[in-house]
């Protein structure tokens, strides 16, 4: 069982879950928030000791005074690690929470091990738009964040909750904060990503429209030595559409690279 | 009482049944549908009506700011401000509201503001908005800081008129080194500010605060709302901060319409204030509240509330009835108007007698009526006639959802 605690960055209630044994591997979640991750979690738990926060102003975690943008967050996410005392960690990153990733990583890789970065968003492509989650009504939001595999069973599992409607708010009201403009993008972060000296894996869902697969390969041909894995019949939520199947091929990765 | 035309200037030739294709006459609506022919006829026409209501003595015009729609064409409405001051000469010219954190350089506002007021010898009233939430996707601006955002291009613009500069601004999300605005607004200290909104008690609280004592706009809303949130006006200055607030700092705003008969004006305004209420103002609840835009607070209070007007459609009755809309013979209205004005004091009233699709002729017949049978005893009124407050239940935060069809799709 995961165990469930606040901890207190430099005022900042932030709420962390953790679970498993091993290597630390911080996994940053995405715009959704944690919501359906426990089957990955699980998965992941068996090889890793897997640190999961709640970004400030997601979930059950404050708001941070004066972190404002993803850049912030990276700064904020090194300041996390120095305080829970690990130094060096797996960092495996989704949507959102990849972007933070390759924030903290283009100013250093020093507390990186290995970068895993599921649907990550970050990157501009030009001439390949990003959907917009934030316009979209619920029901037309699943439709866009799933390939097609129990959409609605995640629906219903994530509405059992009392207090979803609560945190569905605070989520989309962080990810605003985070990613309205330039949305879900950093135009600077390109010219950058060479900076990204540590073993990268890419993850993809081969049918993911909110950040369509083209950026898997873009983020590839940008990160020197960076593999890539697409996964069918999988949208934009890969941990949750394919919980199996992720934590395999980045446990697979991360055994290969740093053993 | 003071009493303004207020005009939205719509596209009143939408094809309506865009309806079936996209989700809002906001946002999404492809500007294809808009014809920079029947715009220019639009645009000129809105200006004479406007301008007649000048000339049969209200006491002044009022425009707005809206962007990316069908439900007002005036992205810019200093534009519109400023062709009427040279048409108009006592009348007032309300701008309520401009969205000034919405501009990446609300300066730019403040100097022809400022333009503005020095034109017209002190005619400008500016109104002071966040903008609707449907703006922060078009505009682009960011929801989550858009309280903040407002907040300090308010505290920019008023140091603009009324500090010598140069003088440096650094703020959060504004910074300037040489704040130095030429022109100086005529009216001095600075225009009068007023802040228009559906009703959000952080709006009204800041409005009523002592160092402002802005004119709170009630607009579109129930009367039973308007009832609750222009006395929590007063009730703040009490309360809060312990001054009696003045009758000219509350306003209602609301669309009106007259006719010979009750009868005739309820079928002559029926179609129009429907499309009004039913097609350009409707917006999926994402569109309207995008994320962050209002305080957890009020987002809760709403969640409640938004279930219960998912998928009604107003009629013509149904707004009539709720207060949201004045319709009937001058002798309805007039008694509808006086009867709230003694209720509630307001000394500002803004009528918005052309709406969604009502054609030009109508719209001219209803300005003419209410100019000659409505607008005298209005006039007329003062302080003398209002009742005084009577303590009410506290207000819920959030604002008034009752008026605005979330559609049923969400």
């Amino acid at each position: 069982m995961p165990t469930d605690s606040h901890i207190d960055v430099r005022g900042c209630k932030l709420r962390v879950q953790r679970d498993g044994r091993g290597e630390p591997l911080l996994f940053l979640h995405g715009a959704q928030g944690l919501s359906g991750w426990e089957p990955a979690l699980a998965a992941l738990a068996e090889r890793f000791d897997v640190i999961a926060p709640d970004h400030p102003g997601f979930g059950r975690s404050d708001i941070a005074d004066g972190v404002d943008d993803v850049g912030d967050l990276a700064l904020f996410y090194f300041d996390v690690l120095k305080m829970l005392g690990v130094p060096k960690v797996h960092m495996v990153g989704h949507c959102l929470g990849g972007w933070i990733a390759l924030e903290m990583a283009i100013r250093s890789t020093a507390p990186f091990k290995t970068l895993t970065l599921l649907a990550s968003a970050g990157l501009r492509l030009e001439g390949v738009p990003r959907a917009d989650m934030f316009i979209c009504g619920q029901d037309e939001l699943v439709q866009l964040l799933f390939a097609g595999n129990d959409a609605d069973g995640w629906k219903q599992a994530w509405h059992a909750s009392p207090e979803w409607e609560d945190i569905y708010d605070r989520n989309r009201a962080a990810a605003a904060r985070f990613s309205w403009q330039p949305r879900l993008c950093n135009p600077k972060l390109a010219r950058w990503l060479h900076r990204i000296d540590v073993p990268t894996h890419i993850v993809w869902g081969e049918n993911d429209k909110v950040i369509p697969p083209a950026y898997a390969a873009a983020l590839k041909d940008r990160i020197d030595g960076a593999t890539m894995t697409l996964i069918p019949a999988c949208g934009h939520l890969p941990h949750v559409e394919q919980p199996g199947q992720v934590a395999a091929v980045a446990s697979q990765f991360i055994q290969r690279v740093a053993p | 009482m003071k009493v303004f035309v207020f005009h939205l200037m719509p596209y009143a030739n939408l094809d309506m049944g865009y309806h079936d294709k996209y989700r809002a006459a906001w946002v999404v609506l492809p500007n294809s549908y808009f014809d920079p022919k029947i715009g220019h006829e639009l645009y000129n026409r809105y200006l004479d009506e406007l301008e007649l209501s000048a000339e049969l003595g209200f006491d002044g015009v009022s425009v707005n700011e809206h962007h990316q729609n069908a439900y007002g064409l005036m992205p810019s409405p200093i534009v519109m401000a400023a062709a009427l001051s040279r048409r108009t000469k006592n009348a007032k010219i309300a701008i309520l509201g401009s969205a000034f954190c919405l501009r990446e350089h609300p300066l730019t506002l403040a100097e022809e503001h400022a333009m503005l007021d020095c034109i017209t010898g002190g005619r400008l009233i500016t109104g002071m908005v966040r903008g609707i939430g449907a703006e922060y996707y078009s505009m682009g601006s960011n929801p989550a800081f858009s309280h903040a955002r407002f907040q300090e291009a308010h505290d920019l613009v008023v140091q603009a008129w009324t500090k010598p500069g140069p003088f440096a601004f650094e703020g959060k999300f504004y910074h300037f080194e040489y704040v130095n605005v030429w022109p100086r607004p005529y009216q001095q200290p600075h225009p009068p500010i007023w802040a228009p909104s559906t009703g959000s008690t952080e709006t009204i609280e800041w409005a009523a605060h002592p160092s402002r004592r802005y004119v709170y706009l009630q607009a579109y809303s129930p009367v039973t709302s308007v009832v609750r949130y222009l006395n929590y006006y007063r009730e703040a200055a009490q309360r809060m901060f312990g001054y009696t607030a003045s009758s000219e700092q509350i306003g209602w705003s609301a669309p009106m319409y007259v006719a010979e008969t009750d009868e005739q004006a309820r079928k002559e305004a029926g179609p129009h204030i429907e499309a009004l209420f039913n097609r350009l103002l409707r917006l999926p609840f994402e569109m309207m509240f995008p994320p962050g835009y209002l305080s957890a607070k009020s987002l809760a209070n709403m969640r409640s509330h938004k279930r219960s007007v998912t998928g009604q459609e107003h009629t013509v009755h149904s707004l009539i009835e709720a207060g949201i809309f004045l319709c009937g013979s001058p002798d309805t209205v007039r008694k509808q108007l006086t009867e709230a004005h003694r209720l509630l004091g307001f000394q500002n009233l803004l009528c918005l007698l052309q709406f969604a699709t009502l054609p030009r002729d109508l719209t001219e017949k209803n300005i003419r009526l209410f100019a000659r049978e409505v607008l005298p005893a209005l006039q007329q009124l003062t302080d003398k006639e209002y009742v005084g407050m009577e303590p009410t239940a506290p207000v819920a935060a959030g604002p008034d959802m009752a008026t605005v069809r979330v559609s049923a799709a969400e």
